[in-house]
C-alpha cells in the first residue's frame, strides 16, 4: 500500500476517532477503505504508534493460555490491561490492534456498533452489487463457497470512505429492504472456526476457542446472533429455533463470553447470519455445512431448553416437596430448608400430599432405622407404654418407628392441622441439635389443641417432661457426649412447656402475620398509646 | 390555603421512601408548627411519626389546620418525578380534594406540577406520652441498618439488650444464632459516627426484625439513629431530618411470656463450655432434670 494512501487513511482515522468519536476497528477500516484486514490492522498499529497517546486502544490477544495450553484463546483487551492479560498467555501470543477509540465504551457492544452499521449498509446494497462482504474479500478465513474477488474493482466496493459515521447510521435505519443476500461466510459453522490462525485476520468478533468450552460459547453466540438476523429475514425456517436460542442464551447471560457474544450480535451480518442467509438465497451451498450448523444450534437449544425445563420442573418439585415432606433423616441442612420453606397456610393440600410423600419417606426411614438402631427398639417400647398410659392428646407412637421424630411424623398425616406440621418442624429443629435428642425419651411431645383468638383450632406439639425416662437420658448422655446441647435448647420447653414452640413458632406465626398482620406474641402499639 | 416550599426536595423524597413500605395511606397534618404525619402500619404493631417543622421550609403558609389523606405509594410515585436537587412546593386549597406538588429545577428552567387526589382516611391519632427511657442508644444509622439486615437473614426477631457493656443485638434462627455487640465509642472524630449509650437501667426487649428493617429505610435521612428502649414501652427508632424535624418509628415489643426460653437463648457460653466437658455437663443436666 502506498505511503501516501496510508497517510491519508491515518488522517481519516484521526478525524474519526477524535472528532466523530467513532470506534474504529480494523474490520471497519478494512471494509471502509477496501484494504485487507491484515493491512487494516497494520494501519491501526501504525496509527496507535503515531497518535495513540490520547486514545484508548483495544488489542486482540490470541494464543494459547498458560494454564490451558490446548485451548486457543482470543481475547479483546484494553490497553491498560494488556500487560496483565499478556501474562496469562504463553510465550507466543500475537498482539494486534483491534480498535482505537476516544474512550473505552462502557457497553462493550459499542465496539461493534460502527461495524454493525457498516455491515448492515453493505447488506442493504442491491444483491447485484459486489461488495467486500459478499465476496469475502478481506477475510482472513477463506470460504470455499464464496468466490473471492480480491482483485475486484474497488470502486464497486462498499460505502465510500467519506460516508462514515453519521451518514452510515442514518441510512442504516432503512435496513430491511433486503434480507441478507449471498453472504460470504468466514465461519459458517463451528467446525470451521476451530483452527483460526492469529495471523489470519479473524473476522469473527466472537471469542473463539477450540475446546469443549466452544461447545458452550459458540452456540450461545450463534443464538444471540440469530435475533437481529430474524428481524431481517423472517422467512428463514430456522428462525423459531433461533429465537428460542436467543432467549435461553440471554437468560444464561452474565459471563464475559456472553457479553462479547451479545455485543457481536450487532455485527451479525458479518458472519453468523450467513448460516441462514445462505439457505435462503444460495441453495448451492452444500447441505452438510448447513446441517452441521443447524445441528450445533439444535444441540445448543435443546441443551438449553432441557436445562431450563429441568430447572423449572425441579423447582416446582422442590417447592412442593418442601412444603410437605418431612424427611427426618440425618441430613440436617435439607431439613432446615424443609422447615423454613414450609408454608403454614396450606392445610387443605398438605395432608394429602403428606400422606403420599411421607409413606414413601417412611419406608426408607424405616428400613434405615431397622438396620440402624437396636437400642431404638427398647426406647420404642418404653414410649409406647407411656403414650398408652395417657390417652388424651398424646402422640400415637408407631411401634415401627424408632425415634420420636418418626412418631410425630407418622401422626401428622392423620392430624390435618397444618399447625401440627409446624409444630413438628419446630420440635424437629430442636431434636436435630444432636442424635441424643432423637433417642432421648426423657421428654415427650404432646399434641395440645386449643382455639386461638381468631377462632381457629390450633394443634401444637409441645414438650412434656418425662421423668421416667431419666435413666435413658443418662445412658445416652454417657454414650453421646453432645447430650447437653439439645438439652440446653430443650430446657426452655421443658420448663415453660410451650416456650420452644413459641419461639420457634414465631417463624410460622410471622409468616401468618405477613398475611393477616397478626402475631400472637407481637405486642400491639395500641396497648401502649391511647387514641386521642 | 396551604403552601409549603421545601428547598431541599430530596428530603421529602427520602421521607416518603422510608415510610411508604410501612404505611400505605396516611393523613398529613399541616398546622402552623409544621407538616406532620402519624400513622400505624396495618397490623397496628408499628407507628411512624414524622415532623417537618415550619422553620425548615423556605416558605410556609398554612392558614388553618389541614389534614390531607394521601396514598403514600401514589405520593411517592409523584415525588419520584422530582429531581434530587429540585425545590418542592406543596400546595392545597381549602376545601379542595387535591394537593399539588410543584417541582422546580434548581436553575428554574423546568417547572413541573403534579396534582394528586386526596382521600378520606379515618385516622387513629394516638397520643404519645413523653417518657423517660431506660436506655438510649445513638449509633451510626448505616451500622444499625447493617445489623438489622444481617440479623434478619438469620432470624425473625432481634433481642436488643442494653447493658453497661454496650448494646447487644442478638437473634436466633434455624441455622444458628447471632450476637452483635456495639460498645460505646465516642472517640471518633466525627460525632455522627460515634456510638453513645445512655443507660439508667439495663433493658432487654425482643422485636420483629421485619419492622426494624423497614425502619432502616430511613437511613439516607440521617447519619445517626437514636434507639430508645424502655421495658414497658415500644422502642423508638428516631432519625433526625436535617435540622427541621424527625421521623420516629415506634415498635411494640414481642411479648415474652417465657423468661426461661430467653435465658437459654441469651446464654450461649455454657453450651460452648459444655462441648469441652460433655460428660460432667450432661450429668449435671440430668440431675437437675427432676427439678423441672
Amino acid at each position: 500500500m502506498a505511503d501516501v494512501e496510508t497517510l491519508g487513511i491515518l488522517e481519516e482515522i484521526q478525524v474519526l476517532v477524535s472528532v466523530k468519536l467513532q470506534v474504529v476497528s480494523y474490520k471497519w477500516l478494512s471494509r471502509n477503505f477496501s484494504v485487507s484486514s491484515n493491512d487494516a490492522k497494520r494501519l491501526l498499529q501504525e496509527f496507535v504508534e503515531k497518535h495513540g497517546s490520547g486514545l484508548e486502544v483495544i488489542y486482540t490477544l490470541s494464543g494459547y493460555l498458560k494454564d490451558s495450553p490446548q485451548i486457543y484463546h482470543i481475547s479483546l483487551v484494553s490497553g491498560l490491561k494488556l500487560a496483565e492479560v499478556k501474562q496469562k498467555f504463553g510465550d507466543s501470543c500475537s498482539v494486534q490492534v483491534y480498535s482505537v477509540q476516544a474512550c473505552i465504551p462502557s457497553d462493550p457492544a459499542a465496539l461493534w456498533n460502527a461495524e454493525f452499521v457498516q455491515a448492515e449498509e453493505l447488506f442493504d446494497q442491491p444483491s447485484t452489487v459486489e461488495n467486500c462482504l459478499r465476496d469475502n474479500r478481506f477475510c482472513g478465513v477463506s470460504n470455499s463457497f464464496v468466490k473471492r474477488n480480491a482483485s475486484g474493482d474497488p470502486g464497486s466496493v462498499a460505502p465510500q470512505p467519506s460516508k462514515t459515521g453519521l451518514g452510515v447510521t442514518a441510512s442504516s435505519k432503512t435496513a430491511g429492504a433486503f434480507p441478507a443476500g449471498v453472504v460470504p461466510q468466514p465461519q459458517p459453522q463451528k467446525g470451521r472456526v476451530q483452527q483460526p490462525s492469529p495471523k489470519l485476520g479473524l473476522q469473527a468478533s466472537t471469542v473463539v476457542s477450540t475446546d469443549d468450552k466452544t461447545g458452550k460459547n459458540a452456540p450461545v453466540v450463534h443464538a444471540e446472533l440469530g435475533k437481529p438476523h430474524t428481524d431481517k429475514a423472517t422467512t428463514v425456517p430456522a428462525d423459531k429455533k433461533k429465537l428460542q436460542n436467543e432467549k435461553t442464551s440471554s437468560g444464561a447471560g452474565g459471563s464475559l463470553a456472553n457479553l462479547w457474544g451479545r455485543a457481536s450480535s450487532k455485527s451479525k451480518p458479518s458472519c453468523p447470519s450467513a448460516e441462514t442467509a445462505t439457505v435462503v438465497t444460495n441453495p448451492i451451498v452444500t447441505a452438510d455445512a448447513q446441517i452441521s450448523a443447524r445441528e450445533a444450534l439444535d444441540a445448543a437449544s435443546s441443551d438449553d431448553d432441557g436445562q431450563y425445563s429441568r430447572k423449572r420442573e425441579s423447582n416446582g418439585e422442590i417447592s412442593r416437596k418442601r412444603r410437605v415432606v418431612f424427611d427426618f433423616s440425618d441430613d440436617e441442612d435439607d431439613n432446615e430448608n424443609v422447615v423454613s420453606l414450609a408454608s403454614p397456610d396450606l392445610p387443605k393440600r398438605q395432608p394429602v400430599l403428606d400422606s403420599t410423600d411421607e409413606t414413601k419417606n417412611l419406608a426408607v426411614e424405616e428400613k434405615k432405622l431397622n438396620f440402624e438402631e437396636k437400642k431404638g427398639e427398647k426406647l420404642e417400647i418404653k414410649k409406647q407404654k407411656t403414650t398408652d398410659s395417657d390417652s388424651r392428646a398424646w402422640l400415637k407412637v408407631d411401634s415401627e418407628a424408632a425415634s420420636k421424630n418418626i412418631n410425630t411424623r407418622i401422626s401428622s398425616p392423620e392430624k390435618i392441622q397444618s399447625h401440627i406440621l409446624e409444630g413438628l418442624e419446630d420440635q424437629h429443629k430442636k431434636n436435630q441439635a444432636s442424635d441424643a435428642a432423637h433417642t432421648s425419651p426423657k421428654r415427650k411431645k404432646v399434641l395440645r389443641t386449643r382455639i386461638d383468638e381468631r377462632g381457629r383450632e390450633v394443634t401444637e406439639v409441645v414438650w412434656d417432661g418425662d421423668a421416667a425416662a431419666n435413666k435413658n437420658t443418662e445412658k445416652n448422655a454417657a454414650a453421646n457426649g453432645v447430650e447437653n446441647r439439645p438439652s440446653a435448647s430443650n430446657k426452655g420447653p421443658a420448663l415453660g412447656s410451650t416456650a420452644p414452640s413459641n419461639t420457634a413458632g414465631k417463624a410460622g406465626n410471622k409468616k401468618m402475620a405477613k398475611g393477616s398482620g397478626k402475631d400472637s406474641k407481637q405486642g400491639n402499639i395500641l396497648s401502649f398509646f391511647k387514641k386521642v | 390555603m396551604l403552601e409549603l416550599r421545601l428547598v431541599q426536595g430530596s428530603l421529602l423524597k427520602k421521607v416518603l421512601e422510608s415510610v411508604k413500605d410501612l404505611v400505605t395511606d396516611a393523613n398529613f397534618d399541616c398546622s402552623a408548627t409544621g407538616f406532620s404525619l402519624q400513622a400505624m402500619d396495618s397490623s397496628h404493631v408499628a407507628l411512624v411519626a414524622l415532623l417537618l417543622r415550619s422553620e425548615g421550609f423556605e416558605h410556609y403558609r398554612c392558614d388553618r389546620n389541614l389534614s390531607m389523606g394521601m396514598n403514600l405509594n401514589n405520593m411517592s410515585k409523584m415525588l419520584k418525578c422530582a429531581g434530587n436537587d429540585d425545590i418542592i412546593t406543596i400546595k392545597a386549597d381549602d376545601g379542595s380534594d387535591t394537593v399539588t406538588f410543584m417541582f422546580e429545577s434548581p436553575t428554574q428552567d423546568k417547572i413541573a406540577d403534579f396534582e394528586m387526589k386526596l382521600m378520606d382516611i379515618d385516622s387513629e391519632h394516638l397520643g404519645i406520652p413523653e417518657a423517660e427511657y431506660h436506655a438510649i442508644v445513638r449509633m451510626p444509622s448505616a451500622e444499625f441498618a447493617r445489623i438489622c439486615k444481617d440479623l434478619s437473614s438469620i432470624g425473625d426477631t432481634v433481642v436488643i439488650s442494653v447493658t453497661k457493656e454496650g448494646v447487644k443485638f442478638s437473634t436466633r434462627g434455624d441455622i444458628g444464632t447471632a450476637n452483635i455487640v456495639c460498645r460505646q465509642n465516642t472517640s471518633v472524630d466525627k460525632p455522627e459516627e460515634s456510638t453513645i449509650i445512655e443507660m439508667n437501667e439495663p433493658v432487654s426487649l425482643t422485636f420483629a426484625l421485619r419492622y426494624m428493617n423497614s425502619f432502616t429505610k430511613a437511613t439516607p435521612l440521617a447519619n445517626s439513629v437514636t434507639i430508645s428502649l424502655s421495658s414497658e414501652l415500644p422502642v423508638v427508632v428516631e432519625y433526625k431530618i436535617a435540622e427541621m424535624g424527625y421521623i420516629r418509628f415506634y415498635l411494640a415489643p414481642k411479648i415474652e411470656d417465657d423468661e426461661e426460653g430467653m435465658q437459654a437463648e441469651a446464654q450461649p457460653p455454657p453450651e460452648k463450655k459444655a462441648k469441652k466437658e460433655p460428660k460432667a455437663e450432661a450429668e449435671a443436666e440430668a440431675k437437675s432434670e427432676p427439678d423441672d
